[in-house]
């Protein structure tokens, strides 16, 4: 599975799942979920050096999130014990659902934080450019200038390092700092210079710009767009019902639609452009299904389960066996990648006793 | 001068939507009594925020890229970004004290040297490729290329002043201290508190806490301003203030030969590079462009 849109259909419903939901088993549901795809991934052999463990800041995360929820939030009835004294924020009962309401936070944080480090395990950085939409070309450049620029940066940064070292320099105050970042930003501009000379000299850029009613017609959509964002918004707040929904969505379209017009405007050469695969187009599927079911009013599904809170008092959070059935098909690109392993584990082997 | 307002009015509508999006609780109860966020569950409203910011700064980069299809500043924004990532990248591997962070130094002298548009790219860019080098790509993460943004977009606001201050210093003498480096510092000094304060307002609605400091839809103005600023100074005026301190230190110490830099890059950078008409025709024609 290539297509990095498929991967983001996947990442949206993990999101929005998320987001609308506080019931812990479903977040655990969702959390193993993910989990699954990233293991597979890892097993397929795309792992990519962090600086931190994913376990690690997990756990990090759960606990500080549940911690910092039981010290500043003292509602619920269940008190396990009372910090007294008057210190602001911290001072009063700490609760056993002012522990549970945190300790659910930091698995909607974990689950977010995991998701993003599955989508990185999947696709290249190339593959995350290549989502920029076609209106942000220069945008796209830049990014990828800066990508392609950051291990070189990191790289002279630390040559600028051991070179003042050897003359003796140490760095003891932060004026210390000047000799080392003033020649990282000097060469930096120096090398924006050439790259910049090389770009021109290579004809980038060098085409006629879009003007006239071609670029001004769509940038009043987007204008109106900006408009409506706002008073659907307003009106939203003020409880004007699905009426404020339909004018957000009309102010989205209309800036979506006028950023589409732009970016169709200038001819962009693509190479090696993705194809969608079956096994794309079933990601993205069964993503939008799992999305629809845990979005849309259908009969059947309880769906007020999805909105569990431990307050006031703790009860055993609802759950809905079709729901959690349904978020079962988030588990679509991990299955994909573990049969395309056996597949290919299973053509080597052929091949092995053909020879 | 009419494309010139056109791109104003879309920089102004897209900065107050943006606006309206984050600082909704201060007029929520100028527009509704009732109790909730409108239509949306509470659990809805962070993801409806991140759509509504995402769209906005869709059209605030769109604006803000118009200028640049130009070798130059492709090359030296790139390069910038690239620059200010990486120093982002050591703050992470290697953490400083409270909401210290390195990256607002170079996105406000880049701001006040090129300009505004150059200014929240930097800000906005910075902290999308910091993100998807350092796994930091989230949901928050509209808010924060926003406000990196905002950061960069308003330094140029300082000119008229700067030229005040060093006209009357000129007036009565050779200044003892740089008024420029001085009031960049403080521009540094407002935005460690003013960044920390908007992406507070990110989760702030949410928070159950203390009766004092937590949101409560249906209070005035006045009083949800009272809330926020009790919530603010109990848990993050000291964060944020180890933030504003380090832009403080960051610019006075390097802010003068930065600046010395950046200025005489920005003339070397002023040439321009117009192919004949002709060869566009041609190349357009055999669809190399």
């Amino acid at each position: 599975m290539k297509q990095p849109w498929a991967w983001v259909g996947w990442l949206i419903a993990i999101l929005v799942i998320l987001s609308i939901t506080r019931n812990p088993l479903y977040l655990v549901l969702t959390l193993l979920c993910v989990l699954f795809v990233g293991l597979t991934l890892l097993q397929a052999g795309s792992d990519i050096p962090r600086p931190i463990s994913l376990w690690k800041l997990a756990g990090w995360i759960i606990v500080l999130a549940t911690v910092f929820n039981a010290l500043t939030s003292h509602y619920g009835v269940t008190v396990l014990f009372t910090i007294p004294g008057k210190v602001p924020l911290i001072s009063g009962r700490i609760t056993l659902e002012a522990l549970v309401y945190g300790a659910t936070n930091g698995l909607v944080l974990t689950g977010m934080l995991a998701s993003f480090t599955v989508l990185n395990l999947a696709l290249p950085v190339r593959d995350l450019i290549s989502l920029i939409p076609r209106a942000y070309f220069p945008m796209a450049v830049v990014t990828s200038i800066s990508v392609t620029y950051l291990p070189t940066t990191l790289r002279q940064f630390q040559q600028i390092r051991e070179a003042q070292a050897v003359r003796g320099h140490q760095m003891r105050t932060l004026r210390d700092w000047l000799p080392l970042l003033m020649p990282l930003l000097v060469g930096g501009l120096e090398r924006a210079m050439q790259l910049a000379e090389a770009m021109t000299a290579r004809g980038f850029a060098s085409t006629r710009p879009i003007s006239g009613r071609r670029q001004v017609y769509p940038r009043i959509c987007m204008f109106l767009g900006l408009v409506l964002l706002a008073l659907g918004w307003i009106a939203q707040l003020a409880g004007a019902g699905v009426y404020g929904l339909v004018i957000i969505l009309s102010g989205a379209l209309l800036i979506l639609g006028g950023l589409w017009y732009l970016g169709h405007q200038s001819p962009r050469t693509t190479y090696h452009r993705r194809v969608w695969g079956w096994q794309d187009w079933l990601t993205l599927i069964v993503a939008m299904i799992v999305l629809s079911i845990c979005l849309l009013p259908l009969p059947g599904l309880s769906r007020q389960t999805l909105y569990y809170e431990p307050y006031p008092a703790l009860t055993l959070p609802p759950f809905s066996p079709w729901l959690g059935l349904a978020m079962l098909g988030l588990l679509i690109p991990g299955l994909l990648v573990l049969y395309k392993n056996t597949n290919e584990g299973m053509v080597s082997e052929r091949m092995k006793e053909e020879e | 001068m009419k494309s010139r307002l056109f791109s104003l009015a879309i920089y102004m509508s897209a900065t107050l939507s943006g606006m309206l999006v984050l600082l909704y609780p201060f007029f929520l109860p100028a527009v509704s009594q009732q109790a909730g966020f409108g239509t949306l569950r509470v659990e809805q409203m962070p993801l409806m925020m991140t759509l509504l910011l995402g769209l906005c700064l869709l059209v605030l980069l769109f604006e803000a890229q118009g200028p640049m299809v130009n070798t130059k500043l492709i090359a030296l924004l790139g390069i910038l970004v690239a620059i200010n990532s990486a120093l982002r990248f050591i703050e992470t591997a290697i953490p400083g004290p409270g909401g210290f962070t390195p990256i607002f130094f170079l996105i406000i002298l880049v701001g006040y040297i090129f300009g505004g548009r150059v200014g929240f790219l930097m800000g906005a860019l910075t902290l999308l490729v910091s993100a998807l080098v350092t796994g930091g790509v989230g949901p928050w993460l509209p808010a924060q290329m926003f406000t990196a943004g905002w950061v960069g977009m308003s330094t140029p606001l300082l000119h008229p002043i700067i030229r005040t201050f060093t006209a009357r210093k000129t007036n009565r003498g050779s200044p003892t201290i740089n008024p420029e480096i001085l009031l960049l510092a403080v521009f540094g000094l407002l935005w460690g508190f003013l960044y920390g304060a908007i992406m507070n307002l990110w989760q702030w609605p949410f928070i159950i806490g203390p009766q004092n400091q937590t949101y409560a839809a249906g209070l005035g103005l006045l009083a949800t301003l009272q809330r926020y600023l009790a919530y603010y100074l109990v848990t993050s005026l000291v964060w944020d203030a180890i933030a504003a301190i380090g832009n403080v230190l960051l610019i006075l110490t390097f802010g003068a030969p930065a600046l010395r830099a950046l200025r005489r890059f920005r003339q070397r950078f002023e040439f321009n590079y117009t192919p004949e008409p002709g060869v566009i025709d041609k190349q357009q024609g055999e669809g190399l462009t």
